[in-house]
């Protein structure tokens, strides 16, 4: 059975999309096509262009 | 006795007018050699020689072609406006928002390029809401999605 994994597209989709706002998919689908080095390393990209912790994984 | 002083031998290096250097040489300190213009009226030649000495001529230069910096900053670089919020300009973060960049950037295609997304991914989007453990954060990202979508594309 398929298991929701940290760091993976989906998860990183999940990630941008709930930081920078439904309305901007674009970006977010492009973003979560980024080759993050680790989700640390995405989440703390987020929070540094959106001040905020990022706001996916049912936050 | 008689004394031999050499004499003009035609076929000496210093005679060859193909014997130069490409590039002009390394000068001297940046200078051009005198040289001795043949065919001139008596007298005028050696003039023309002290002159040369006493006024060199500038050597030739190559010359200093600008060449681009290939410092090229990454998404991640340091910002070179530190004063500014790296999300100047954009709609979401701190510093002004879309409403400073020139007119001919702030047209908003947001919407049909959400459509244009939706109807690309939204397949394979939907597919990964079925998880089991799927967050709630994804799925209503993922519904919302679906209701940008036109009647009957679906």
């Amino acid at each position: 059975m398929q298991k929701w994994v940290r760091g993976t597209l989906f998860d990183n989709i999940d990630q941008f999309a709930n930081s920078l706002g439904y309305e901007n998919a674009g970006i977010v689908m492009q973003l979560a096509m980024v080759p993050w080095n680790t989700p640390e390393d995405r989440d703390e990209f987020i929070f540094a262009i959106t001040g905020d912790i990022p706001k996916g994984g049912g936050n | 006795m008689a004394e031999n002083r050499g004499g003009m031998r035609p076929t000496a290096s210093q005679n060859n007018p193909a014997n130069v250097s490409a590039t002009g040489g390394a000068g001297q300190s940046g200078t051009q050699a005198a040289q001795y213009i043949p065919g001139l009226p008596y007298g005028q030649g050696q003039e023309t020689m002290q002159q040369q000495m006493s006024a060199p001529m500038a050597g030739a230069t190559s010359p200093q072609i600008p060449t681009p910096s290939m410092n090229f900053n990454t998404l991640l670089s340091e910002t070179d406006n530190p004063s500014e919020p790296i999300t100047a300009g954009a709609s979401v973060g701190p510093g002004p928002g879309r409403e400073v960049l020139p007119k001919s950037l702030t047209g908003d295609a947001r919407d049909a390029e959400n459509v244009q997304i939706v109807a690309k991914y939204i397949p394979m989007l939907m597919e990964a809401a079925k998880i089991p453990d799927a967050p709630d954060s994804y799925k209503r990202f993922v519904n919302n999605l679906i209701e940008q979508l036109p009647q009957g594309q679906m």
